[in-house]
């Protein structure tokens, strides 16, 4: 057993050294730096200025309308996803003739790179010559080609990193449903049958319940993937205008690099791991215990 | 009594009919919104082969009305886009190497002699999935300024891999566990020890694991963009900030900038489509079995 373990720890060693400097120690430092008033210029320690940090991240109204952004985006984003991936989930798997290939056309946006989709959707929703307004236009639906500054009005700028990232990430959420539904027995579907309940009834008492737990899993890799988002709203909007797309990531990075606040920026980091482990601590302890079994 | 039967017959069939043409309908149906869901990439595509006079126009229709491949020549023009690429490429390429060589020996170990360990290690890589890439990339830009290795390639190889080295151990370890330790005992018998039995029979074994988990450290490293924007400037740029820059410094180059995202994301759609088995197989691995 002790032989054992030493082998096994040699495998491990050589990881472990580089995640112990290059990912332990990062966060240590991230929680150190919190705790201090840091000046990027000089690279000394800095001065201790206890839990000051935190109290002028929690007062600033910015970091708070950053975070109903944050919470605005994910719950938005997220649903829209799931309710988009079951639907296309269901429908490929009817199972009808040729959805292999139908999948593969749903599955190609998989690998985008996030700043692509911004892109995709920067040109798209561009208001004098965007491709969006112009249908709008030929259906129709608003009266002149430049009707809605998509990026520009602060009423719409949030609403459209939300569409770029439904756009990206609605592919993985239909994959995950796809494989949950698959690997529902058909047995549950044909005792269902026999006694007599309808298509809707199905859905109901057998489907959903027994997607629930790859439902659950596939959310919270979601919910934590778009509470992170940098890189869309970044290319859209820059958090812009008059911060009504401002997240958590895109405020970090301005008060890191433009106002060179490395200790405010460490508490907010700080914060928003809290609140995210916080969020998510249900899921991982359930999964944590499945896992166990 | 033969009308009877004749009546059912005749029902049975119709109603077989309709559920052979519902299936198709679904299909249709199906493929159309496919397709539509698509839309926004093939219209960038399209976009990028305009002559940019017309990728600019007021009045944008999706289909090209002229092919000209000015946009492709311009992007060249204004920026050294082959380094960029070639920045890219070298970073995501040393660091997905490494992510997998040290992810692969020390999933093995986890996977093999302690079980325990490898649970608590389970639960650790989950909570590094929570860290904000931003909360990573403020300590990480003091470490890589303190060691002076700021616009460098080593740079973004040591910190994609620092990101990268925890999933790959996850990963790895899920396509382990699935192989049974009869495989090692037997080559042990043969007169294999741990490593040679790790190298000869269990790797070559774990081949698809290799390959899905390289595929998916790659793309992250090649997808970046945060840590590209913070930690390079000139040397090291990668593609990802050079295509972003044609939105500011030169002033919305939208024809260029479609040209850009198609020649960055073209290869990897069509890469991902190749080897979708193994992408698939990494994304359900976690969220179906987990």
């Amino acid at each position: 057993m002790t032989k054992e373990s030493k082998i096994s720890f040699l495998f491990f060693a050589p990881a472990g050294i580089f995640m112990l400097i290059f990912l332990l120690f990062p966060v240590m430092l991230l929680i150190k730096d919190s705790f201090f008033q840091v000046d990027m210029i000089s690279q000394d320690s800095g001065t201790f200025v206890g839990i000051n940090n935190y109290i002028e991240s929690i007062k600033s109204d910015r970091f708070l309308g950053a975070t109903t952004n944050t919470l605005i985006y994910v719950v938005v984003a997220v649903s829209a996803e799931l309710l988009l991936g079951l639907f296309f989930a269901m429908l490929l798997n009817t199972g009808f003739k040729g959805h292999g290939l139908v999948r593969t056309i749903l599955l190609s946006p998989l690998m985008i790179a996030p700043l692509v989709s911004g892109l995709i959707w920067k040109f798209m929703l561009n208001s004098q010559f965007g491709i969006v307004n112009q249908l709008l236009y030929d259906f129709n639906i608003t009266s002149s080609r430049h009707a809605i500054q998509w990026l520009s009005d602060d009423r719409t700028a949030l609403l459209s990193t939300i569409i770029a990232d439904i756009w990206l990430t609605t592919p993985f959420m239909m994959l995950v449903l796809l494989a949950g539904l698959q690997g529902i027995p058909v047995t549950l579907y044909e005792s269902a049958r026999i006694d007599g309940a309808n298509k809707i009834k199905t859905f109901f008492y057998i489907t959903l319940p027994s997607l629930l737990p790859v439902m659950v899993v596939a959310i919270l890799i979601r919910t934590v993937d778009a509470a992170r988002t940098f890189d869309i709203v970044w290319v859209l909007t820059q958090g812009g205008p008059a911060n009504s797309s401002e997240v958590l990531s895109t405020y970090m990075y301005k008060t890191l690099t433009r106002y060179g606040e490395v200790g405010e920026s460490s508490a907010m980091a700080v914060l928003f791991i809290i609140l995210l482990l916080l969020l998510s601590s249900y899921f991982l302890i359930s999964m944590f215990k499945a896992n166990k079994k | 009594m033969e009308s009877l039967s004749n009546t059912t017959q005749e029902k049975k069939s119709l109603f077989q009919l309709i559920r052979k043409y519902n299936k198709q309908f679904i299909g249709l149906i199906t493929t159309i919104l496919a397709l539509l869901f698509i839309s926004p990439y093939i219209y960038i595509i399209f976009t990028s082969i305009k002559p940019s006079s017309e990728a600019i126009s007021n009045a944008p229709t999706f289909f090209p009305r002229e092919f000209s491949i000015e946009n492709y020549i311009s992007m060249f023009n204004q920026m050294p886009f082959l380094s960029y690429f070639f920045n890219s490429f070298i970073t995501a390429f040393i660091s997905t190497a490494l992510s997998v060589f040290l992810g692969a020996l020390a999933a093995y170990g986890l996977a093999r002699f302690s079980s325990k360990l490898g649970n608590v290690f389970l639960l650790i890589t989950l909570c590094i999935r929570m860290i904000p890439m931003i909360s990573i990339a403020i300590p990480m830009y003091i470490i890589i300024n303190s060691m002076g290795l700021i616009d460098t390639h080593a740079a973004l190889i040591i910190t994609y891999t620092s990101i990268n080295v925890p999933f790959a151990i996850w990963l790895m370890m899920g396509f382990f566990n699935n192989i049974p330790k009869e495989f090692d005992e037997a080559a042990r018998i043969d007169g294999c020890n741990i490593f040679t039995s790790f190298l000869k029979v269990i790797l070559p074994v774990s081949l698809p694991g290799l390959a899905t988990t390289s595929i998916f450290c790659f793309m992250l490293a090649w997808n970046d963009f945060l840590f590209a924007l913070l930690l390079t400037s000139t040397n090291a740029k990668t593609a990802t900030v050079g295509i972003s820059e044609f939105l500011t410094a030169y002033n919305l180059d939208l024809g260029p900038m479609t040209a850009a995202a198609v020649s960055f994301s073209l290869p990897v759609m069509i890469f991902s489509i190749l080897v979708q088995r193994y992408i698939v197989s990494g994304m359900t691995l976690g969220s179906v079995k987990g």
